[in-house]
């Protein structure tokens, strides 16, 4: 076949014009928005293509193969950071079968692995060598992305090889001649080079993170350590820190762990995975200094504007981002939203006695809710309690800090929210297995109507030990009556269900409910009877702590001040018998966190 | 009685619509804004009782919501959100419009003003400082949050949110009814909880933005319908009514919140709306309608179901009618079917339920409201808003027409008491005049629908006829009857004409229709024509020619001609493949207009029926000169033979320079352009065999066949003139009695070319059996002509012997698979020279490959016996 001489020429000159306009498009990328990009990169993309099909709209030869590969390099670059994989991969299958014809072997394989071994072989040492190994790469990157990791284990010996051959910057024969030859061959729209280091660290930080999580946490730690020598940016430097780090905090050695992910943070200061990870082992630990700092820290570093990408060099058309889509990787560098860290550091402060702090949190927290910027887009589901709980946690928190109004205000609305919707009557059912699952997944209509009442119920609650702050008895006594008129509305389905509370680690969703009601039930009737107490009517105050105790024999506080009536009454035998019960109760059960406050 | 309506037309604008989403949208001052579905939207100015001014904008218009705060509107076009500064252009405008008052001035919207690029938005909704914009995406509704800038410069709007919902499959209804009523859309709403406005920090940068999309629900219906989470996050709701029927809702500001079902309409949802407003101004009664008239009423039951506590009613209930568009009022829902304008009384329906005793009787009153709506008798209003209620309690609507008209509607006091009767006289004239109005208007309609089913009718008879044609043609292709039977059949007949003195082949179709049917409008026979061979066309693309011709009622035992230029002498590649079909297509059908307005996809589509396939060749294509004729043509026409036989001259002395510049010497001592010949050799037994039947129906020509003389000549006319496959070679001016078996002819190359027939003896030398054979001389200096006339006349055989075959059974066949060899030889060859002349190579390549076929020609005397 004749062709005149120009072609090869023209079509070279216009593969290296488009590098060209696409470069620029990438070094002035910095300004230009996502959408710019995106659509720059189709651009290119389509007239790679374009080129490529009239290359290869005749048949392979030898002296075309080297431009030919270099377009369906770039190509495939495009397409790939498009993340149309599929169409890069057939582009880079068709092309290696192309190469094979030029090297007069033929490909009766379907099977990619294969394919590559025998491209390879049959390019090997040619002037094609360096080129197939480009495109290499990009199956390579295409499994990355892909998260084929096995068939990069496949071809490890190829790869490393690939390595060190296109990392030395010249393929075969002496420099001089090389570089003669590089100097005329097409430009390339990403130096293979630089692909390969990203590939490289990319590929380790896969593993790492499947190595992870298999359970092979140790052998991933030697990868991950050895990767994180590579020359690559610094923010997948700090990911092979932080995934050393989850790999030892899996060995359960937590301060090495600390270390790596301080390491990490070191390297990158916007890894806020580390900062996280390093919370979860403070809190493992039991060190609530360290939490509380490390939430703090964290939730600060949440609510800083998105960070722009750092430009090194240019920005490359393969973004790390692209290469690291694996879900065991995503899994491992999740970051719950701001508002749940707000959450969580609130309710750490309150519990560990740093309560004024903590309401300051609650305040922040409920205000962010209420601000206009506030907008449902939180894809995950929020770990958030739902609102009215939210209320009350930072209601009962006001009371700590000894501003009963505030607290009342917040129980207010609570009650105006959810008296309406409680019901005359509410049964509630023997537990059943399988019920368990998302209550914002429930339809509103048919809103848990237990919930509504035991809402209603604490915020009664709640105000009721405003009052008894205030020394209100009275209106103490009106409050705790209100909760306790609401918490006998709901009946218990099974009759020989045993009135007894669970253990605490059940999780079930009615089981919870009934262990909520029970307790509720016990401390109202108990401070009802508390506050008759103080008001010197000693028979309706032994009745409610009786009864209370019969409701929730676990609470101390009942006990104590049945013994205190009973004293009173002067039945001192009976007295002694119930704070020698009391006493040799062992206390400590967790509570629901509402109400193990008081 | 009722009260009537005083209809007040404001003004009129070019539109010609009803089928699109038609809207208005108040609350600019005194100014109004409509949208019309098409590229414009209508400023109309209360106070001057005018259109002010024309926005113009790059593309037809879905929707269109406004921010009275800050004088801003958005508009969702086909390709993009765009943002107008209202109270910029209007300024702008009014400064402008000082000389030329009286014609509405014209902004066009750039494309500076787009501010999202997402393309096909079907609604938008403005919340606060977030704009909300719904569209479908291949497999899902996406609903997506953009924040607006504070600075009304800034242009960025940040994508910061997306909500999916998948699509199901479209509720089935009448694709007529979709088709002629508002084009189908989606709502858009907010739904803010009552005490909002108590509590809420930003009172008033939420007051700016409620509108005619923003309502307030009473706060134990808001609990009740999206949550108490929503209601203590003072979240507002976004509700959206889908094409499919579906209401759904977002709590906005909840976190981790989702696209949640509250209820299906199964129609299309075009309206949502909240109504029966008390008097601290929160709505009691949400209210959904659907296209084809189905309304959901949701309120409050205080009293649920086993004494529990309150739940969320929902009633649904039909109301007569489509519903085109709605709007409401402090207790009213007005709707228009386009016949009529509705008004549903909500406050009725709750005020019957409260007088009555609680339980199964409640859903039933409410269904009944629901069944009552009271007429207004006015007609084709296809957009309704900014109802308005006076201090005398007359309340006052703002329509579009179907005809393109802003109307002020100004309805009678809600429930007019019975004292009406007693009306002066003024006010009776001019509801009688009212009345005139409406029965025109009504009559309007009614010839308007009298036409569109008069037009349907047209078209499903049409349509039928077109099946029972297809059902007739495809019958045949399975029955396989012999052409002459079949119902519809087309035959060909080839004539030289000759114009411009230039001689053209035109091939004159007949198409006998002779089928129960009249083939009319929507119909077309088509014809293409394409060149046998492909490889003549160097380039690879297909030569071949489409005619069409449409029908203009051919009525059954009628026939229809046309004619076809196939080629001009000299520029033709035979033979030829021409193969004819019947068209049908819808698109004809429907009349241009309305295929251009609905249906983009329909036009190609149309029913193609194959009539025939047949083969013209070189003997279709010669043209005879008979031995007289040639002397009259040299002396009439001296100047077309004269420029013929030149013709002839230079391309022989054109072969032979190039022949003898390329080869040199050699070629020299070639001959002078020998005249290529070629012969087919017959049986004249079988020839005798097969020409009987045709010449037995004469009655004394039995005898003559035997005369070999005779025999030749009926050859030669048989292959002349006979009707091979229903194509003949049409009658060359009178009809030429071949007084000798030699005719002389010029081809459709222009060369000429002699046929002769004459009786010889072949059998002698090989074999003892001595075989009368009649020989086919095909003699011409143009070897293309001698290849393609070859082929015809083996053709010609072959039918012939295939029509003999069929009495004379066994012996025959050898013979036939002889010629069969011989024709497939000849095709070979022509492709051969086709490809020699197409390619380019060298003009000695070219030589040396004619030279080889024409000796293989010469070499194999086609021997049939």
């Amino acid at each position: 076949m004749y062709q005149p001489p120009s072609l090869l020429e023209k079509w070279s000159q216009e593969n290296n014009e488009l590098v060209n306009k696409c470069k620029q498009q990438e070094a002035g990328g910095g300004a230009v928005s996502q959408d710019h990009r995106q659509s720059s990169l189709r651009w290119c993309s389509s007239e790679f293509h374009k080129l490529l099909r009239k290359i290869q709209g005749i048949p392979p030869h030898v002296d075309h193969s080297q431009l030919e590969l270099a377009v369906v390099y770039n190509t495939c670059v495009c397409f790939t950071a498009q993340s149309q994989f599929s169409e890069a991969e057939l582009l880079l299958k068709e092309a290696t079968e192309r190469v094979l014809q030029v090297t007069g072997n033929n490909a009766d394989t379907s099977d990619p692995l294969v394919l590559w071994r025998a491209g390879l072989k049959s390019a090997g040492n040619t002037a094609l060598h360096p080129h197939v190994l480009y495109l290499l790469c990009l199956q390579w990157a295409l499994w990355l992305a892909k998260c084929q990791l096995e068939n990069i284990g496949e071809l490890q010996e190829q790869m490393s090889s690939l390595c060190e051959i296109v990392c030395d910057g010249v393929g075969d024969g002496s420099p001089s001649e090389a570089k003669g030859r590089l100097s005329k061959s097409p430009l390339l729209v990403m130096e293979p080079k630089r692909l390969t280091e990203l590939l490289q660290i990319c590929t380790s930080i896969a593993q790492g993170a499947e190595k992870l999580n298999e359970g092979r946490s140790s052998e991933a730690l030697s990868d991950l350590q050895a990767a994180s020598a590579l020359p690559a940016t610094r923010a997948l430097v700090a990911y092979t820190h932080l995934l050393s780090g989850s790999c030892l905090a899996h060995m359960n050695r937590p301060q090495m762990a600390l270390q790596c992910y301080k390491k990490a943070l070191e390297t990158d200061s916007r890894c806020v995975c580390a900062l996280y990870r390093s919370m979860l082992i403070y809190r493992q630990l039991g060190n609530t200094q360290a939490e509380i700092q490390a939430l703090r820290l964290l939730h600060s570093t949440l609510m800083l504007p998105p960070a722009t990408e750092p430009v090194l060099g240019g920005i490359q058309p393969l973004s790390p981002s692209l290469l690291l889509s694996s879900q065991s990787l995503s899994r491992l560098l999740s970051v719950p939203s701001a508002l749940s860290v707000l959450y969580s550091l609130a309710l750490k402060c309150v519990l560990s006695g740093r309560v004024t702090e903590g309401v300051e949190h609650y305040l922040d927290l409920l205000a962010a809710l209420h601000s206009e910027d506030q907008h449902a887009v939180d894809a995950e589901v929020s770990v958030l309690p739902r609102m009215p709980e939210l209320y009350l946690e930072a209601g009962t928190a006001l009371l700590f800090t000894r501003r009963p109004a505030d607290c009342m205000a917040f129980c207010n609305e609570v009650i105006s929210t959810t008296l309406e919707l409680v019901p005359e009557k509410v049964v509630l059912e023997e537990p059943e297995e399988g019920i368990g699952g998302d209550a914002r997944g429930l339809s509103v209509e048919g809103e848990d109507k237990v919930a509504m009442l035991l809402w209603a119920a604490a915020a009664y609650l709640v105000q009721g030990h405003c009052h008894a702050h205030l020394k209100d008895w009275k209106q103490a006594v009106t409050h705790y009556t209100r909760c306790i008129n609401l918490l006998v509305k709901v009946h218990l389905k099974n009759r020989d269900f045993q009135p007894q509370i669970p253990a605490a680690d059940v999780n079930v969703k009615h089981g919870k409910d009934l262990c909520t009601l029970q307790r509720m039930k016990g401390l109202s009737l108990a401070w009802r009877g508390i506050s008759f107490t103080q008001m010197d009517q000693l028979r309706e105050a032994l009745r409610d702590l009786q009864l209370s105790l019969q409701a929730f024999p676990d609470y101390t506080g009942a006990g104590l001040w049945c013994g205190e009536v009973l004293w009173r009454l002067g039945r001192k035998h009976e007295a002694a018998a119930c704070w020698e019960k009391t006493w040799s109760l062992t206390t400590q059960t967790s509570v629901e966190r509402y109400l193990i406050l008081w | 009685m009722e009260g009537r309506c005083a209809v007040e037309t404001w003004a009129q604008f070019g539109f010609s619509g009803g089928s699109y989403k038609v809207k208005i949208l108040c609350g600019f001052g005194t100014d109004v804004l409509i949208c019309t579905g098409t590229e414009e939207i209508y400023v109309f100015s209360k106070r001057e009782r005018k259109i002010t001014t024309v926005l113009l904008l790059p593309a037809a218009v879905n929707d269109l919501v406004g921010n009275q705060d800050k004088q801003l509107i958005y508009v969702a076009c086909r390709s993009g959100v765009y943002r107008v500064n209202l109270q910029f252009l209007l300024h702008r405008d009014q400064s402008s419009q000082a000389d030329a008052s009286s014609s509405p001035a014209e902004l066009k919207i750039s494309q500076e003003c787009l501010v999202v690029g997402a393309d096909e938005v079907s609604s938008l909704l403005l919340v606060g400082s977030v704009l909300l914009t719904l569209c479908q995406r291949d497999a899902s509704w996406l609903l997506t949050l953009y924040k607006t800038p504070k600075q009304t410069a800034s242009t960025s709007h940040k994508e910061f949110g997306s909500f999916n919902l998948p699509v199901v499959s479209a509720v089935d209804c009448g694709a007529a009814e979709s088709n002629r009523g508002p084009r189908k859309g989606s709502v858009l709403i907010c739904i803010h909880s009552g005490d909002v406005e108590a509590s809420s920090p930003s009172n008033a940068s939420a007051e700016s933005t409620v509108a005619q999309d923003h309502f307030h629900l009473e706060p134990l219906l808001f609990k009740l319908l999206f949550g108490v989470e929503a209601a203590l996050a003072k979240s507002p709701v976004i509700l959206c009514g889908l094409p499919d029927g579906r209401l759904c809702f977002l709590p906005l500001r909840l976190p981790g919140s989702c696209l949640r079902v509250l209820h299906s309409l199964e129609q299309p949802v075009c309206f949502v709306g909240a109504s029966v407003v008390t008097e601290t101004g929160h709505a009691q009664c949400l209210v959904a309608a659907g296209e084809q008239g189905r309304v959901a009423l949701i309120k409050t039951d205080k009293a649920g179901p086993e004494g529990g506590s309150a739940v969320a009613a929902f009633t649904e209930g039909c109301v007569p009618g489509p519903v085109w568009c709605g709007c409401m009022d402090k207790s009213c829902f007005y709707y228009s079917t386009g016949a009529d304008l509705l008004r549903l009384d909500l406050l009725e329906g709750s005020f019957a339920r409260e007088s009555k005793e609680r339980g199964e009787e409640t859903s039933g009153m409410t269904a009944a409201a629901l069944q009552s709506p009271s007429s207004l008798n006015v007609c084709r209003v296809i957009a309704l808003a900014e109802p308005a209620c006076s201090t005398a309690g007359d309340v006052q609507l703002l329509g579009v027409s179907a005809r393109g008209q802003l109307q002020r509607i100004c309805l009678p006091a809600g429930r007019v008491d019975e004292g009406s009767s007693k009306l002066p006289s003024t006010q009776v004239s001019r509801s009688v005049r009212d009345l005139l109005s409406a029965i025109g208007d009504v009559c309007e309609r009614a010839s308007v629908l009298k036409t569109v089913i008069k037009s349907k009718n047209q078209f499903l008879r049409l349509l039928n006829h077109a099946v029972s044609v297809s059902f007739l043609l495809m019958a045949d292709t399975t029955t396989d009857l012999p052409i002459k039977e079949k119902p519809i059949r087309c035959h060909f007949e080839t004539s030289w004409s000759r114009l411009l003195q230039k001689d053209s082949l035109s091939l004159v179709c007949f198409l006998h229709n002779s089928s129960p049917f009249v083939l009319e409008r929507g119909w077309m026979l088509s014809i293409t024509v394409s060149p046998l061979s492909y490889s003549s066309s160097p380039a690879g693309e297909s030569s071949s020619t489409n005619f069409s011709f449409p029908f203009h009622d051919l009525r059954p035992g009628q026939t229809f001609e046309a004619s076809l230029p196939i080629a001009a002498a000299g520029d033709a590649s035979f033979p030829m493949t021409v193969s004819c079909s019947l068209i049908f297509s819808l698109s004809s059908l429907l009349g241009e207009e309305e295929v251009a307005a609905s249906f983009a996809g329909l036009q190609s589509s149309c029913i193609s029926l194959p009539l025939s396939t047949l083969t013209v060749d070189w003997l279709h294509a010669l043209q005879l000169n008979s031995p007289t004729a040639t002397h009259k043509m040299a002396t009439v026409q001296p100047s077309s033979a004269a420029a013929d036989s030149i013709q002839t001259f230079l391309s022989s002395r054109q072969l032979r320079c190039s022949g003898r510049t390329n080869r040199g010497g050699e070629s020299a001592a070639k001959p002078e352009p020998e005249k290529y010949s070629a012969s087919v050799w017959v049986s004249s037994e079988i020839v005798r065999d097969t020409l009987k039947p045709k010449k037995s129906s004469n009655l004394d020509a039995k005898e003559s066949i035997r005369d070999p003389e005779d025999l030749c000549l009926s050859l030669l006319e048989r292959l002349l003139s006979e009707d091979t496959e229903g194509v003949k070679m049409g009658c060359q001016g009178d009809k030429i009695a071949l007084s000798t078996s030699v005719a002389h002819a010029r081809g459709p190359n222009g060369a000429a070319m002699k046929l002769s027939v004459k009786e010889i003896n072949v059998g002698e030398e090989e074999s003892t059996d001595k075989e009368a054979t009649i020989e086919v001389q095909i003699e011409s200096s143009s070897l293309a002509a001698v290849c393609g006339l070859h082929h015809a006349v083996l053709r010609r055989i072959q039918t012939l012997l295939q029509s003999a075959t069929e009495k004379a059974a066994s012996t025959k066949n050898v013979q036939i698979l002889g010629l069969r060899r011989a024709l497939q030889r000849a095709e070979i060859q022509q492709s051969q020279i086709s490809g020699a002349f197409g390619e380019v190579v060298s003009t000695v390549q070219r030589d040396r490959l004619l030279l080889s076929v024409y000796q293989e020609l010469r070499r194999n005397p086609l021997l049939i016996v």
